[in-house]
């Protein structure tokens, strides 16, 4: 029966939109598949191959610029314009995964702080091209090619932006059923092992780093069509926090975990807006909650409930009363 | 020993700063042989092992495993060309269950990745196929088939040092490197190590066993190497390596002679 859960969840997610037509509970839908996807790709690096990295957001902001810069100076047809998004996006991680994966744990996190800052630093200063802290606006919506097929309303980036989240999902299952996922595993569980069985440590992970950031490319691009959009904002320390937030306490390593903290995150921030900026102490509470009592994530309760039933790999939880 | 050997490694020396661990040794291990090096607490032993397993580059020597140099390369490197080596400290991926250990070990036997994975390809889904069956197969050998589904971490710590050889298994090594794989066993335990290590000579698989239990060392091995101070001091069959007198000077007279 478990075979058919992700089946059922994808009827769901399709039918969802259809059942109301208040926009606005469209526009909090596609935010929750933009989320997803950013988390998703954010656990390949915190589930997958157990580093943590504080520069996604950055990765994200790549694809939102590249999405607004191509669309301003070129008529690109939207897909190729998501490829060229995903591409430089991953060719910065490339760049930076290669000297920063040098190193693994804390000293990485702290320097994927730096890259992203830099990242950020240099979006906002170079006013020639990305206009600096005003940003870009007026950003044409995404389309086939020129105006046809172009989205418009939520409803249309919702259904696309599903569409990237069931093919990453379907793709991050294939990977943890495969060799290369095996591999992803073994480095983030014991390093010195995995490599005394001829596996490449390094090159899995920068692997792993390329895929994330690339895909984060994606979400950024989407991002910047659909809001027409985007500053130098997008890149900031709270975006990062929230995909942090929303992976841990999802469920890192699995992959209905990040879906869920998506869902979570986008749910709260609208159910407490009334409290304002007191909601980021409420998500600080909820992530320090999550790591001392769910470790797993929300998504571990299912197991707990319903007792061991997958052979998904979490990350060893230390200390953890399992 | 007949034909070429396996693992060669001539005049090999390991020095931090002023501390040579290792002081040009040399030594080869045949087709199919089990050798054994031994020597008391502090000899380079270890030093020794980690060099050849590549996890530390040499100051000076060669290492030639089959006929190819590969001094200096590294463990992964070294892995893949068929050279599988266990931990003196218990080494498993504790979060997983003995069976996905084991799977993760058959990284270099197999060649499919992700993308054979996304589109199912048909090669993807017999090799998977193959890697369960190979699973099973090192979980049988080591007598852990019916614990299978069970985390490593929650396995005894027999288990466990049984676990790390189906995993070194798993990887189909031609040269399987074993460091200390009886330290913190019983003698019953060691026993049953001892007929497991023959059983994996039958299968054509040389061995290299750095041990401090004599009872194993002698039970198992072909030919013997004693290191003190990081300088061989002695080589030959385990009987007459006991009788050496400067083998009982330096490691015996420290310690019973319990073979």
């Amino acid at each position: 029966m478990q075979r058919y859960i992700p089946l059922v969840a994808i009827a769901a997610a399709i039918v969802l939109p259809l059942l109301t037509a208040n926009t606005y509970f469209h526009h909090l839908l596609v935010l929750w598949m933009l989320f997803s996807l950013l988390a998703l790709s954010l656990n390949v690096i915190i589930g997958y191959i157990g580093e943590l990295s504080f520069g996604h957001a950055a990765f994200f902001g790549i694809g939102a610029y590249v999405a607004a810069i191509l669309g301003m100076h070129t008529g690109l047809p939207g897909v190729v314009e998501l490829l060229l998004a995903a591409v430089i996006a991953g060719l910065f991680g490339l760049v930076i995964g290669y000297v920063a994966l040098r190193i693994v744990g804390p000293q990485f996190a702290i320097l994927t702080l730096g890259f992203g800052s830099i990242i950020y630093t240099i979006t906002n200063y170079w006013v020639d091209v990305t206009r600096g802290p005003m940003g870009i606006s007026n950003i044409q919506p995404l389309s086939v090619s020129g105006d046809f097929l172009a989205l418009s309303g939520a409803l249309g980036y919702y259904y696309v932006t599903l569409f990237f989240v069931v093919a990453f999902a379907y793709a991050c299952y294939a990977l943890m059923s495969s060799r290369t996922g095996r591999a992803f595993i073994a480095t983030r569980e014991n390093a010195p092992l995995a490599s005394s069985l001829g596996i490449d440590v390094f090159r899995m992970k920068l692997l792993g780093f390329v895929v994330a950031t690339a895909v984060a490319g994606i979400g950024g691009a989407l991002y910047a069509h659909y809001l027409t959009v985007v500053t130098p904002d997008v890149m900031s320390l709270q975006y990062m926090a929230a995909l942090i937030i929303m992976v841990i306490v999802g469920g890192r390593g699995t992959i209905a975990g990040p879906i869920i903290g998506a869902l979570i995150y986008v749910g709260l921030l609208e159910a407490l807006r009334a409290v304002g900026p007191l909601r980021l102490v409420i998500f600080a509470a909820l992530l320090t909650l999550s790591v001392i009592f769910l470790p797993g994530g929300i998504v571990s309760l299912w197991r707990r409930v319903f007792g061991d039933g997958g052979t998904t790999a979490e990350p060893a939880e230390e200390g953890g009363a399992s | 020993m007949s034909g070429k050997p396996v693992l060669d490694v001539s005049g090999l020396t390991k020095a931090f700063g002023g501390l040579t661990a290792v002081n040009d040794v040399s030594l080869t291990v045949g087709q199919g042989e089990i050798l054994g090096v031994i020597g008391p607490n502090g000899a380079g032993k270890t030093t020794f092992f980690n060099v050849i397993a590549g996890s530390l580059p040499p100051t000076s020597g060669s290492v030639h495993f089959d006929g190819t140099d590969c001094t200096g390369m590294r463990a992964d490197h070294m892995a893949r060309l068929g050279m599988t080596r266990t931990f003196q400290i218990t080494s498993l991926f504790p979060a997983l269950s003995a069976f996905d250990n084991v799977r993760a070990a058959t990284y270099r036997t197999k060649s499919t990745g992700w993308l054979s994975a996304i589109f199912r390809s048909a090669t993807y889904r017999t090799e998977e196929e193959a890697v369960r069956e190979a699973a099973m197969t090192a979980l049988r050998f080591v007598e852990l088939d019916g614990r299978a589904h069970v985390m490593a971490d929650a396995l005894s710590y027999g288990e466990q040092r049984r676990l790390e050889i189906a995993i070194a298994l798993a990887a189909e090594p031609r040269l399987l490197l074993l460091d200390e794989p009886a330290a913190g066993m019983n003698p019953e335990e060691g026993q049953r190590l001892v007929g497991m290590i023959k059983k994996i000579r039958e299968r054509g698989i040389s061995i290299l066993l750095v041990e401090h239990h004599m009872r194993v060392v002698m039970g198992v091995c072909d030919r013997v190497v004693v290191i003190d101070h990081g300088i061989k001091i002695a080589e030959g069959a385990p009987s007459d390596v006991v009788n050496n007198p400067d083998v009982i000077r330096v490691y015996l007279g420290r310690e019973a002679v319990s073979a």
